[in-house]
């Protein structure tokens, strides 16, 4: 059996006094997609950032496929998409999503690769652009266009269409469904939306108030490969509207 | 660029330069029939000639005094932008010497000169100083906000791939930093024109500034006039390049023209 791609032991983070998590334990299948849910400020971004290796855990440990992950990320093992597309504005959109390949030292003949993953996400034609020329949606495409360009294992993504409006996010999220059916990278969704939530992942985290815990692991049975058709299924509604009463029973205890 | 846009610039144009020949007229009219003497006032013209009648020599003391301010300039971006790199990277060297970067932009730099003189001399040095100490701190405090005020989020991009320092540095700090660094050396240029004429009203055998000095103890009223017309326009020209470096240097941050 595969090692899980993210495994994580009795997590737990303390700044000062406040203590943001309390015992996370979770395991990550290769190839899966995963959403985590919780309430605002409950540390969804805190937890990604140190499976990240961006923080440092209090106590409790995080493995990325057996190792840790300040190890994985020399390898570009993991590759983060945040809120905020966070493009260079000196760098055209190929050069920034180039950037990567940059910082680890991975030249040598991609120009055959960028041209794939800017098709794969429309952005064919716009190579040369500025970041300030390219609307909300497609600075995001992007920032996708970036983390896909060096095919990391493990995506965590922190509310990525947290920003653009509610159209653009819906074709987004089908465009990112697509791009992993074809990647199959293991994916970790930090969001608030519900129904994107359910919509995209084949388990939802539900995370409690701070210090946040597990509250739930909801299983999404739904088919794939998944169209806008889904959100007309009852199964759909129904495991949308379970995860609100989780969440909500939750937050008012 | 159509012909409303170019008719538009050239309106933009004309308005500043018909004000500029009013009051060039005025004056002219108001020295002449005011009589005034040509010790207070010179009139325009009275100024116009004597530009022309000395223009060799009013041209090599400007040189002068230019190439003492752009050496400055540079030597003072030289020092600012290396210790800015060292602050972006070191509170704690912040904490201990920006106090004293402080305490030299708050002395006056006519305080400083005859000091740099007797450190360095009549020659052109002590004026490249005068000019590199004005320009100093504000080249250093822009230039440390600029390092330093990057996007956190990509400061985070860039661990999430185990960035070297050198390559956050490279790659995002130093293109970070940009434009506020131009935004300090564009007020810099002015400054470093009054530095050196400063130096020179200290003691110099030439320059805008020994010009200007020698030229009172003779009641030469209009060749001070001149010396200042040709700081100003040193000033002025000093200012253009370095702008129109920014310009190629950060075209990405102009909004776009359609």
């Amino acid at each position: 059996m595969d090692t899980p791609a993210v495994l994580i032991r009795n997590l737990a983070k303390n700044y000062g006094d406040l203590h943001v998590l309390n015992g996370i334990s979770l395991d990550i299948k290769q190839g899966e997609f995963v959403s985590i849910v919780g309430p605002s400020g409950c540390g969804k971004t805190t937890l990604l950032k140190i499976i990240g290796g961006l923080v440092e855990p209090t106590s409790g440990d995080v493995l990325l496929d057996n190792l840790p992950p300040q190890v994985r990320r020399r390898e570009g093992y993991l590759g983060f998409v945040f809120q905020n597309p966070v493009l260079l504005p000196w760098r055209t959109l190929e050069e920034n999503v180039r950037l990567p390949l940059d910082i680890l030292h991975r030249n040598g003949a991609i120009e055959e690769r960028i041209a794939n993953v800017l098709n794969v996400l429309g952005l064919t034609g716009f190579a040369h652009s500025r970041p300030r020329e390219l609307s909300g949606g497609m600075q995001q495409r992007a920032a996708l266009a970036r983390v896909l360009l060096y095919e990391p294992n493990l995506l965590l993504m922190d509310e990525p269409f947290g920003a653009v409006d509610e159209i653009t996010r819906g074709r987004l999220n089908f465009e990112l469904l697509r791009v992993w059916e074809k990647f199959r990278t293991t994916i970790l969704f930090v969001t608030h939306a519900l129904e994107e939530a359910v919509l995209l992942a084949d388990r939802v985290v539900i995370l409690s108030h701070r210090p946040a815990m597990v509250v739930d692991v909801l299983t999404v049975d739904l088919p794939r490969p998944r169209s806008p058709q889904i959100f007309t299924l009852k199964r759909f509604q129904e495991l949308t509207q379970w995860t609100r009463e989780r969440l909500n029973v939750n937050s008012l205890t | 660029m159509d012909k409303r846009e170019a008719k538009r610039q050239l309106f933009n144009l004309a308005i500043p330069v018909g004000f500029f020949i009013i009051t060039c007229g005025a004056w002219e009219a108001l020295v002449r029939i005011l009589n005034v003497p040509v010790y207070v006032l010179p009139s325009p013209t009275a100024i116009a000639s004597e530009i022309g009648a000395h223009s060799l020599s009013l041209l090599q003391h400007t040189g002068v005094t230019l190439l003492e301010a752009v050496l400055g300039f540079l030597l003072a971006n030289v020092l600012a932008f290396t210790l800015a790199v060292v602050f972006a990277h070191s509170r704690i060297i912040e904490k201990g010497i920006f106090p004293f970067a402080i305490a030299l932009k708050t002395t006056p730099i006519v305080a400083m000169a005859p000091i740099l003189v007797i450190w360095f001399g009549t020659g052109l040095s002590s004026k490249i100083v005068a000019a590199a100490v004005i320009c100093f701190f504000p080249i250093l405090v822009n230039a440390t906000l600029g390092l330093r005020d990057v996007d956190e989020q990509a400061l985070d991009l860039f661990e999430s791939l185990a960035a070297s320092k050198w390559q956050v540095f490279i790659m995002l700090r130093l293109p970070n930093s940009l434009p506020y660094l131009f935004s300090a050396l564009k007020i810099s240029t002015s400054l470093s024109i009054v530095g050196a004429i400063v130096g020179e009203f200290v003691g110099a055998k030439n320059g805008l500034g020994y010009l200007i000095l020698i030229s009172s103890y003779h009641l030469e009223t209009p060749a001070m006039f001149a010396a200042i017309v040709a700081a100003a326009l040193g000033g002025v020209a000093f200012f253009g390049i370095v702008n129109a470096i920014e310009r190629q240097l950060l075209f990405w941050r102009d909004p776009v023209i359609e």
